[in-house]
């Protein structure tokens, strides 16, 4: 309702950066051709090296190489391109099985989920109360016709992140495809594709106030993938479409932008609103306490459901999340906190933070102030609890 | 007279809050907002979100099975 909301809700999209859409104009007004080959006038020539610029860093950021890195038009599309991918490539010469986890975020299950539905077999790997992979359980869930393994590397509620240097050794050991959905944790987590070893990694520019609608797929070399979008020969043959020159330029810009120490910065902020929440009585927090995202704190609260919380810290100008997806007028609870073995109260109960380049120290102090009220309050007429 | 009514009865926590804040923002200045409800917890929890959003609590009515509430905007 208030315009002038406090937002913690980074994890979900972000504020572009001016900077970035100043980068991006340039391609929609005066450097608006197609990128074309060599044999193409030089209009589109520029649009072509604006392109190959974009690639660059955004696969350098990877440790890749840019014939590595395909634009899609967003993580979303770039975990379907890649399980799906593999999964048409590999099914009829390896085998239909693939592993994953329960917690990953929608494009991934659904993935997986729309290969089972073709005869594939999806098993989901054991995880620990606060969201790791159980390394042992993976290693056994391994089997001679599994293609592909996908785990994500941040998980998009909780935050925890994976070990994925050890699962990306068990792959490889067992020659498995390794897809990992980077989304959450790309520019904040440093990922390095030369050091760990991951196959196809999914990233997107609007968590990084970048702009929405774009986003990547890194491809390891001589990874078996199915074309994906049929249509001209762009990006290395695999998407046809003409591609998004503004756009691919604002998400190399905003990757430029992010550095450790305003990283740093956003971790302080979340350190210190863990700790205050911490305080109110009947609170935990939810995902690993050390290996998570910087920028992520997830806490719930005892008798009171987050969806309520939600809505009142809504009404006091604070924009945040749960993990409940809404289907019409039922809410169902998260499927993160579930997947991790907690109960039906606390799928409900969970509230996620996350902290953006415009957050400031004080919104802190608002928010834990706000949100310590509310708590005290819907408590005080919760039906639960009194059960 | 209300300007808005809203029946959530049989809904409960949070769709009675829900909608409230729907009618809130279609609503003009002045306008009266009656909401219907069953669900005891939104019928505290209501007049919560009025004084959170600093509107005028009218009237709040009936028994925590079956009350009515009555906001102006």
């Amino acid at each position: 309702m208030n315009q002038d909301s406090i937002y913690l809700d980074n994890a979900a999209a972000t504020r572009m950066d001016e900077r970035v859409i100043e980068a991006m104009l340039p391609y929609m007004t005066e450097k608006y051709a197609v990128a074309t080959s060599q044999f193409g006038y030089s209009l589109g020539l520029a649009s072509k090296e604006a392109l190959d610029g974009a690639r660059a860093i955004l696969a350098g950021r990877l440790g890749a190489e840019p014939e590595e890195f395909v634009f899609t038009s967003g993580s979303a599309e770039s975990s379907n391109m890649a399980i799906k991918g593999v999964g048409m490539a590999l099914g009829e010469k390896k085998g239909r099985h693939i592993i994953s986890t329960a917690i990953e975020d929608f494009p991934v299950l659904h993935s997986a989920r729309s290969l089972e539905r073709q005869g594939f077999t999806v098993d989901h790997v054991r995880l620990d109360e606060h969201g790791r992979v159980d390394l042992e359980h993976l290693q056994e869930l391994i089997r001679p016709d599994t293609v592909l393994v996908t785990i994500q590397a941040a998980n998009q509620e909780i935050g925890t992140l994976q070990d994925l240097d050890a699962i990306g050794a068990i792959c490889r050991e067992r020659d498995v495809l390794l897809h990992s959905d980077a989304t959450y944790s790309f520019g904040r987590v440093p990922l390095d594709v030369v050091q760990t070893p991951v196959d196809l990694v999914s990233v997107s520019a609007h968590l990084l106030h970048g702009p929405k609608g774009i986003g990547g797929l890194y491809i390891r070399k001589g990874t078996p993938l199915i074309k994906w979008m049929d249509g001209g020969f762009q990006e290395f043959n695999l998407r046809g479409g003409v591609e998004n020159i503004a756009d691919a330029v604002g998400f190399a810009k905003a990757v430029e932008l992010i550095t450790p120490k305003e990283t740093q910065r956003l971790q302080e902020m979340r350190d210190r609103l863990m700790a205050i929440l911490l305080e109110i009585p009947q609170s935990r927090v939810n995902g690993h306490p050390e290996h998570r995202l910087p920028h992520n704190a997830n806490v719930s609260f005892r008798y009171v459901e987050g969806e309520s919380v939600l809505l009142h810290l809504d009404l006091r100008g604070f924009a945040v999340s749960t993990g409940s997806a809404c289907f019409s007028r039922s809410l169902e609870g998260s499927h993160v906190i579930l997947g991790i073995g907690g109960n039906h109260e606390r799928a409900h109960g969970s509230i996620r933070f996350t902290f953006g380049r415009y957050n400031k120290p004080e919104d802190v102090d608002q928010v834990a102030e706000a949100l310590a009220d509310i708590v005290v309050r819907l408590r005080e007429i919760s039906p639960l609890g009194k059960e | 007279m209300a300007d808005i009514r809203i029946d959530v009865r049989y809904e409960t926590c949070p769709v009675p809050l829900v909608e409230m804040r729907k009618a809130v923002r279609r609503a003009e200045p002045g306008d009266i907002i009656e909401i219907a409800g069953t669900h005891p917890a939104s019928q505290k929890e209501i007049p919560m979100a009025v004084e959170a959003l600093g509107l005028e609590l009218l009237a709040v009515e009936g028994t925590p099975d079956a009350w009515t509430i009555r906001i102006r905007r």
